[in-house]
């Protein structure tokens, strides 16, 4: 019976904390420009996910230690320092993307600029982190963010056409606008494979202390979850793909993805996107703060614990504090929050090979995960995945920056 | 049992089992006709800097005189203080937060943390 309620709690969470600034954003444009026809991409990078959460929850379980942990004891220091300073520079990058998300949500609210609301929105956030205990920032801001489900409501009840939907699982090449197309491809990849997820999944699975009788839930929790929050990002796409294809094919702010919601909820649809946009970007924003705290501790041997006084784990509570602080900067400056959203995604996919190449190694060592150790299925699945976005980021990157 | 995989970038723990750091580098001594003997264990950033290619732990060096307890001077911990060598950490019999290895963590606590409503 605890069993059950640890899965369903798992899930409901993973549901509830899947979305955020990037997977919202990126799937609207995409449904924008090119209705379901990028809905693989979302499809192929759930799939690897599925595979990394699992991975990153059994190699707690088993080893009983962390992700960031390890790879500095198996990695050795010169080379940890490469994911270290790659997943940084990225947490950065989306940290300030998500408290911008924030921040647009409440200027869609009330109309005052997002540049201004940048601040309350990072003196609150911190406040949670400072405060807050694991749970209530795990368990509590990702059941709020079950008002992200509204989206599926939306898609469905605007009727798409569910052959053209079926289709866009299976990849094709663009008829026009191809640079654009694996640009946003890239982006999905990037904003669904979040490498900072798995540093705050493995830190939990060691905060909860879990063992090898974990293994199930572990399972059932990435694959169930997971595969439900990518629903999630699949329909804003489909409701994004009937509701904005109509209006032109271009996303050029947040505003203009509403009507997802308004085209179906009428007055309310704003006051949910507002709420999802919201809450799904807070609760983003507290989990990129915290995983880049555990890197840190956890890669440097300092004490670490989210439901610690900031007073008994002072270094890693600096590490949060600092970030939320040069998070905000960007986003009080004016930086286009869409196009930094772009921007972060894309060079989140850039960073996968850095960020978790190195748990490919972990999760093939018998010192780690002894019979637990990987099969070749998901070898496979993520070592070509986070190549695919690798080469497909390299490539368009430079595309989109010279071409603007 | 070999340095590099039992030993270096190990979590260090203190006799109650809390945190102290890492195993950032060894001292070995080489006496003339002997096998080389492991003395110390080295935490720090001077340390870590060392390890790193040479324009970027000059960088790390040179943050770590101008900002780090000690001047920078790596904290030292004599091998015969070693209790036990385990499978995922080193345990060393001190007591860890009065040790020089969470100098820093006691200042930041002291000067900034301390300091800040809440903590």
């Amino acid at each position: 019976m605890k069993k059950v309620f640890e899965i369903a709690l798992g899930i409901v969470t993973s549901i509830g904390g899947f979305l955020e600034a990037g997977s919202v954003a990126t799937s609207a444009q995409a449904g924008a420009g090119f209705r379901f026809q990028l809905l693989w991409s979302v499809a192929l990078g759930t799939l690897a996910l599925v595979f990394l959460v699992e991975m990153a929850g059994r190699l707690s379980a088993v080893s009983g230690t962390t992700l960031a942990g390890a790879m500095r004891a198996r990695l050795g220091f010169p080379l940890f320092v490469l994911p270290l300073v790659t997943v940084s520079l990225v947490a950065w990058l989306v940290l300030a993307t998500e408290l911008g998300g924030v921040s647009v949500a409440l200027e869609l609210a009330s109309g005052v600029s997002h540049r201004v609301w940048a601040i309350p929105v990072v003196v609150v956030g911190w406040l949670l982190l400072w405060r807050g205990t694991f749970g209530v920032i795990e368990k509590g801001v990702s059941l709020l963010g079950l008002v992200t489900v509204a989206f599926v409501v939306a898609a469905v009840r605007l009727h798409p056409a569910w052959g053209a939907v079926a289709h866009g699982f299976v990849p094709t090449r663009p008829t026009t606008n191809g640079a654009h197309y694996w640009y946003l491809a890239v982006n999905i990849l990037g904003a669904t494979i979040a490498p900072y997820l798995l540093y705050f999944y493995s830190a939990g699975a060691v905060e909860d202390g879990w063992d090898e009788g974990h293994l199930g839930v572990n399972r059932a929790v990435a694959a169930i979850g997971m595969c439900f929050g990518g629903a999630l990002s699949c329909a804003v796409m489909i409701a994004a793909g009937v509701a904005l294809s109509p209006r032109g094919g271009r996303v050029d702010s947040y505003a203009q993805i509403v009507p997802t919601l308004t085209s179906v909820f009428g007055h309310w649809g704003l006051v949910l996107f507002v709420l999802s946009l919201g809450i799904a970007c807070l609760g983003a924003a507290l989990e990129v703060a915290l995983s880049l705290a555990y890197l840190m501790a956890q890669g440097f041997g300092w004490n670490w614990s989210e439901n610690a006084k900031p007073r008994d784990a002072s270094r890693f509570a600096l590490v949060y504090t600092v970030a939320m602080l040069l998070a905000v900067i960007p986003v009080v400056a004016g930086v286009d929050v869409l196009k930094l959203t772009n921007l972060s995604m894309a060079f989140t996919a850039l960073s996968l090979p850095f960020a978790i190449g190195p748990m490919l190694i972990l999760m093939n060592d018998d010192d780690y995960v002894g019979a637990h150790r990987n099969g070749v299925v998901s070898n496979t699945v993520v070592m070509l995945t986070i190549a695919a976005a690798f080469v497909l980021a390299a490539v368009s990157i430079p595309l989109v920056i010279v071409g603007g | 049992m070999e340095l590099g995989r039992d030993v270096l970038d190990k979590l260090l723990v203190d006799r109650q089992r809390r945190p102290m750091g890492r195993v950032d580098g060894l001292v070995l001594v080489c006496p003339p006709d002997e096998p080389p003997r492991v003395t110390a264990i080295e935490c720090g950033a001077g340390t870590l800097g060392a390890r790193l290619p040479r324009w970027l732990g000059w960088a790390v060096a040179r943050l770590a005189r101008r900002f780090g307890a000690r001047g920078g001077a790596p904290y030292r911990i004599e091998w015969s203080r070693v209790s036990r060598i385990g499978h995922r950490e080193i345990e060393i019999d001190v007591d860890g937060p009065r040790s020089g290895a969470l100098a820093t963590e006691r200042w930041l606590r002291d000067h900034v943390v301390a300091r800040i409503p809440g903590a």
